[in-house]
């Protein structure tokens, strides 16, 4: 679009002269075209270092025209956009205007709707600390004596790219809200209506794009794009909380299933008389750790319990932890083989020519933490100790997660902290019918359906309530 | 008519599912709401009452097993190869990843049965290396040889009919490899296995004499003249007793050719390996 723009305005000599002595002459080449691209297309674009940019240093010259001296490290160091006329996102905010309808064709309802869309996300990216880290991170970067430690230097440079790759994105779309305001005021002022309809079929486009961003920026953890483990384990309280167990297993087996994700049980201990002890499901899929980590902690459930004679209530509690697997093999934990026990599970008698078996689970205890992880779900031993391998990977690489970010706790905060013990949901289906969040009070009034793995809402209240929570983030 | 208790619920649930699993043909477009079947209904039924009723092995039932990542195929009066036996493939890999010489050279798996040995270790030889594998049954040679079919691996993993070591005679001071899991259950112990196993799996596969050591001993004897110097050795026994008989046996019979002779553990615990080198 802005390339269009730019194509279109240079054939009109009056709007030439305007945008050549407008500040954002310089960067006006390399605006990456969000409206353009597909979702995918940006969370690539915010993943991989420096993104889809063809050439890096395009990237660093928009801010060292400005400030030269700085070498490298002004890269991040961000001025604050705005219009010929000096507008900024921040102002077009304090100015309220009304934002009415997609349909009114008002441009300061689209502009106005874009600036809060852009406040909102920077607020999600925790913008003021994604600035500082990646001010440390350059700063880092730009030692000569970094590539002694190839290993860290390597986490360095990925999270400087995928950090820059979000305010790069962030700063593209905010520059191109202002060039569009530009754009059709001066279309206004040289009576240009073609070009002034285009600007503000640009803007309401920006509108539409918006929403979409606001929910991607709440998956903008570096984990999230990854795949993970559910794993569920009934609390205290015998059948009554075994069976309340795989009703929230099956909660998260149709969950996956809905949103297209692929469902493994990679684990499962029965009850003796109904339900599970425990069990482990593998969800396969784009962003389904970015959205199952917000199910971390205890679900409650009150009902009268079919497994109780007495016709009694019962309340009963099932604890959900959720791992990511790490798709980049070095940012894993190195597993040390000789911190292995692995052995067969329920195994017993002579074992070999004796044995025809068809369960060859397989359990692998990590020694020095204790972790353990078994799979009994596959058909033969070899791929059992491969998924539980993975199973023990993805839990010692949560567990370093959760040190590290209590290292840094300024900069990540964990949703995964959670403790077991946290309670955040309640399903009460006697005396009334209710499910309620009680980390947003976000609630309905249909069990079934939430039962059913209509979980989106709760999840989707958890992440944006948690994300939108700190005043302080936003730039 | 079975001393075992037979099958947990668990594990024929599981079955099912991998019956089912194997059964439905995978459906080019999902969603149309139909599913095409191998196999009718009603001779599935047969082939489940087969598993309940006769306690026939499940893998014969579905026609094949999964066993490391391969899947072997299986039908009555082959042994069905155990997950126990994986093992010898990775102390295998363990060896030749230290000696690429072994990886190069010639290997052999004698009591192939379905061919698993040989074709996991077939996998794991580089360009020069070759396995034979050889058997006694005809039926099993003619799996192994299907199996090393399937899998593509003609050019590496030859099959040839025969007792033991008696098809090698060509192959004799050159192997850089021998591996085994010959029958090891003493006879007297034959009548009481599993239903699965002693009323269904060839008896051929299972039964090692008296003591159950009559094919190993003759194994070990014969791996001394078989194997080049440097050569490796990894048996699968019954378990402690015989491991340790094994071990005394090759380190303190007077013209003992071998040495780094020892037991390595199943994941149960089971002293289930013997390993060792050629002089």
């Amino acid at each position: 679009m802005a390339s269009h723009l730019l194509k279109r305005s240079i054939r009109n000599p009056n709007i030439k002269k305007h945008l050549f002595s407008s500040t954002f002459l310089s960067s006006i080449h390399q605006i990456p075209n969000p409206t353009n691209q597909n979702s995918l297309d940006l969370i690539a674009a915010n993943t991989c270092s420096f993104g889809t940019t063809k050439n890096p240093r395009r990237i660093h010259q928009n801010y060292l025209v400005k400030i030269q001296s700085f070498s490298s490290q002004a890269a991040v160091t961000t001025d604050e956009l705005q219009t010929t006329d000096g507008l900024t996102v921040d102002q077009i905010t304090a100015n309220q205007w009304p934002i009415l309808d997609e349909t009114e064709g008002d441009w300061k309802s689209h502009a106005s709707a874009v600036a809060q869309s852009i406040q909102l996300i920077k607020k999600r990216l925790q913008w003021k600390k994604l600035v500082m880290r990646l001010q440390m991170l350059t700063i880092q970067l730009n030692k000569p004596d970094l590539w002694d430690d190839p290993v860290h230097a390597g986490k360095i440079s990925r999270e400087h790219g995928s950090l820059m790759g979000k305010m790069k994105e962030v700063n593209g779309f905010e520059r191109e809200l202002l060039e569009h305001i530009d754009m059709l005021k001066l279309a206004r002022e040289e009576n240009d209506g073609e070009l002034e309809l285009e600007s503000l079929k640009a803007l309401l486009k920006m509108r539409r794009s918006a929403k979409e961003k606001e929910l991607k920026a709440m998956l903008a953890g570096e984990h999230d794009p990854c795949s993970c483990f559910i794993e569920v384990q009934a609390g205290a309280g015998g059948t009554e909380s075994m069976d309340w167990a795989s009703m929230v297993m099956n909660m998260y087996k149709s969950w996956g299933q809905r949103r297209g994700y692929g469902v493994t049980v990679v684990d499962e201990m029965a009850g003796e008389v109904a339900g599970i002890k425990r069990a482990t499901i593998k969800v396969d899929g784009e962003y389904a750790f970015g959205y199952a980590k917000a199910e971390v902690g205890t679900h409650r459930l009150v009902r009268i319990s079919p497994f109780d004679s007495g016709k009694r209530r019962h309340t009963s509690f099932a604890a959900v932890a959720v791992t990511p697997i790490l798709g980049d093999v070095s940012a894993q934990v190195q597993i040390n083989e000789s911190d292995l026990r692995i052995e067969r599970f329920r195994s017993g008698g002579a074992g070999g020519q004796h044995a025809n078996v068809t369960d060859s689970a397989v359990r692998i205890v990590h020694i020095p933490t204790g972790v353990t992880a078994c799979c009994q779900n596959e058909r033969s031993q070899h791929q059992n100790k491969a998924m539980a391998m993975s199973v023990l990977q993805s839990r010692l690489d949560q567990l370093e997660m959760a040190r590290q970010a209590q290292m840094n706790a300024q900069h990540t905060q964990s949703l995964t902290d959670n403790s077991w013990g946290n309670q955040i949901r309640s399903y009460v289906l006697h005396p009334y019918r209710m499910v309620k969040d009680l980390r947003t009070n976000y609630e309905v009034s249909d069990p079934d359906s939430v039962l059913e793995g209509d979980l989106d809402d709760f999840i989707l209240s958890y992440l944006s309530a948690f994300m939108d929570k700190d005043e302080d983030d936003m730039s | 008519m079975e001393t075992d208790n037979g099958p947990e619920v668990s594990t024929l649930c599981r079955e099912i599912q991998w019956l089912l699993q194997d059964v439905v043909v995978e459906a080019e477009q999902r969603g149309e709401g139909v599913v095409k079947l191998r196999a009718e209904m009603d001779q599935l039924y047969i082939l489940w009452n087969q598993r309940i009723e006769k306690r026939k092995p499940f893998q014969y039932i579905v026609g094949c097993e999964h066993w490391r990542d391969l899947v072997l195929c299986v039908q009555d009066g082959v042994l069905i190869p155990r997950p126990e036996t994986e093992k010898i493939v990775e102390l295998v890999e363990e060896v030749v990843g230290k000696d690429e010489g072994l990886r190069e050279g010639l290997w052999a798996d004698l009591g192939t049965g379905s061919g698993a040995l040989a074709i996991a270790i077939g996998k794991v030889l580089r360009t020069r290396g070759k396995v034979i594998a050889t058997d006694l049954s005809p039926i099993a040679a003619s799996v192994a040889e299907f199996n090393v079919k399937r899998h593509g691996l003609q050019d590496k993993v030859e099959i040839r009919q025969g007792s033991w070591l008696e098809p090698l005679e060509d192959a004799k001071g050159k192997l850089a490899g021998l591996v085994s899991n010959p029958p090891y259950i003493p006879s007297g112990q034959i009548s009481g296995l599993q239903a699965e196993v002693g009323k269904h799996e060839p008896r051929l596969a299972l039964d090692g004499g008296e003591n159950g050591m009559d094919d190993l001993l003759h194994l070990c004897e014969g791996a001394a003249s078989m194997l080049k110097p440097g050569g490796f050795f990894a048996f699968e026994t019954n378990g402690e007793n015989q491991s340790k008989f094994l071990v005394n046996f090759m380190q303190n019979c007077p013209k003992s050719k071998f040495q780094d002779v020892r037991i390595v553990a199943d994941f149960a615990g089971i002293e289930r390996f013997v390993t060792g080198f050629c002089q």
